[in-house]
């Protein structure tokens, strides 16, 4: 489910995708600094477009540092800290967790197990200091194994329940109480949820063949596989025009380019490589 | 004609959810049109199976077995429908969160079919009252599925806020009859914004890159520091 919501590379200027770098490194770094090195491992492409969305809708460039990390020990490198990497970086925690522990009690996987441990402790922390985050996805996640379960067949019900753990990651704030905090509170959620259900089909359209053969569960099995392109269209159709909604209300919006080669070309990075793969192999 | 959909399945009515879920699973990785190089027979048979699952699943929810089964499960008018996909701050003329408002839509373009006696008619006549879930109900009662079943399915679903399951209907309403305008202009409404994203997407042009999953770098080794930035 993770690793979806990445950039194209290909289409973004130097100066862009050094920003983006920039975005990932501090994610990496924040967490390295609040949870230690093992949570590092853990650093995706998802919570590195948190962090760039919440900065840009707040408009907070973040404090720049510059590092030397064990990746990168020769070569002095960019990073963004500040209160929304640190935000991204516990609720990277949040969700790694969540999904390791999901591949332990979905199929036994060991190393998730394992995986979960290494995170447990820094995962009470972070459950402790965001209850609605922390019970948002642990209440969407067990419901989504209970619709897993029953084998469920409208694939609605399930994206509808990823959406909504998303949409409780994207609201960083919900405390203020004029008029514009919440509506730019309302404007991520709906942000959050467009994207979770879109990238909840999209993982299922991915992981269909491989599904059907190990006969398990997978929403999309009962929808032709030429129809997935216009479903997964319009999912984002939604998710942009949600953006839109919170674009207007944070006009000159910093970090737009990137965030739109994103939203209009990165998210489909997994799912072309997927498909070309898929080609590859019927010739 | 009516077809048991446990014998579809091969399963006895009183199997076990897990057993009719293995059933359906086994009989997917056969005949799913993905695995049969496109066989229409293996497509025919595939609908049948999903079908017959569906019905099955839909008669276990109607007993009320669990918090999200049945009506309430797929967010009928509920607190989980009307909702679809980021359109939580849409206007209010759009409550259903497709772009247009199945109200208003229905009484347009779906007022001319027959409505009434048939099945088919008394299904129109629930979406025309805005009772999608009843409609949709008694459209999942029905073996009989032709192009307009279909429409009308796409038409309840996304009364429902279903997104995802009221495009694919009418798709396949599209792709059953080409050429009737009331399921194209159903397909249009649905398929709202979905072809302007595609356009604009396609400016971008896709992406031709395989990006390495995460920083695997900081695992596996300090050496090979190129690979491991994301770019």
């Amino acid at each position: 489910m993770f690793g979806f919501v990445s950039a194209n590379p290909e289409r973004l200027s130097p100066e862009a995708a050094e920003r983006y770098q920039a975005g990932y490194c501090g994610l990496c770094h924040a967490l390295g600094s609040r949870h230690g090195d093992a949570a590092r491992l853990t650093v995706n492409y998802d919570m590195t477009f948190l962090a760039l969305y919440l900065a840009a809708v707040y408009d907070e460039p973040g404090e720049r540092g510059t590092e030397r990390c064990v990746v990168h020990p020769f070569k002095a490198h960019e990073y963004l800290g500040g209160r929304i990497a640190d935000y991204a970086a516990d609720m990277n925690v949040l969700l790694a967790y969540h999904d390791a522990m999901d591949g332990w009690n979905d199929d036994r996987d060991a190393l998730g197990l394992a995986r979960a441990k290494l995170l447990e402790k820094e995962y009470r922390r972070v459950e402790a200091a965001y209850p609605r985050q922390s019970r948002a996805v642990g209440d969407r996640m067990a419901e989504l194994a209970a619709i897993e379960k029953r084998g469920e067949p409208n694939p609605d019900l399930p994206a509808r329940r990823f959406g909504e753990l998303m949409g409780e990651i994207f609201v960083m704030d919900d405390e203020g109480d004029d008029e514009r905090s919440g509506a730019v509170a309302a404007g991520l959620r709906d942000f959050g949820r467009a994207l979770g259900a879109f990238v909840y089909i999209m993982d299922a359209c991915v992981d269909l063949e491989r599904d059907l053969r190990s006969e398990s569960y997978n929403p999309m099995v009962a929808t032709p596989s030429d129809q997935f392109d216009d479903i997964l269209d319009v999912l984002m159709a939604g998710c942009v025009r949600a953006h839109e909604r919170l674009v207007a209300l944070v006009p000159a919006m910093r970090d737009r380019d990137l965030i739109e080669n994103i939203l209009y070309s990165g998210v489909w990075t997994r799912y072309e490589a997927h498909k070309r793969k898929k080609e590859k192999a019927a010739r | 004609m009516t077809k048991d959909p446990y014998q579809v399945l091969g399963v006895s009515p009183s199997a076990s959810d897990d057993d009719i879920a293995k059933a359906y699973r086994k009989l997917a990785k056969t005949y799913h049109p993905d695995v049969n190089h496109g066989s229409p027979e293996a497509a025919a048979k595939m609908s049948e199976i999903n079908a017959a699952y569906e019905r099955i699943k839909s008669g276990a929810a109607a007993q009320g077995s669990g918090p999200y089964q049945g009506q309430a499960g797929y967010g009928a008018q509920g607190s989980y429908g009307q909702a679809g996909y980021g359109q939580g701050g849409a206007s209010s003329s759009d409550p259903f969160g497709f772009g247009f408002d199945p109200f208003e839509f229905f009484s347009g373009g779906f007022a001319g079919g027959r409505q009434g006696a048939s099945p088919l008619g008394q299904a129109r006549s629930f979406i025309n009252a805005g009772l999608f879930a009843k409609a949709d109900d008694l459209l999942k009662s029905m073996d009989d599925r032709g192009a307009e079943w279909h429409c009308l399915r796409a038409v309840a679903q996304s009364g429902m806020g279903n997104a995802i399951d009221a495009l694919r209907h009418a798709k396949t309403a599209v792709q059953m009859e080409p050429d009737n305008p009331e399921y194209r202009g159903v397909l249009n409404q649905l398929q709202n914004g979905g072809q302007a994203y595609r356009q604009r997407s396609q400016g971008y042009g896709m992406p031709t890159v395989n990006l390495g999953n995460i920083c695997l770098g900081v695992i596996l080794t300090n050496l090979f520091c190129t690979f491991c930035r994301p770019f």
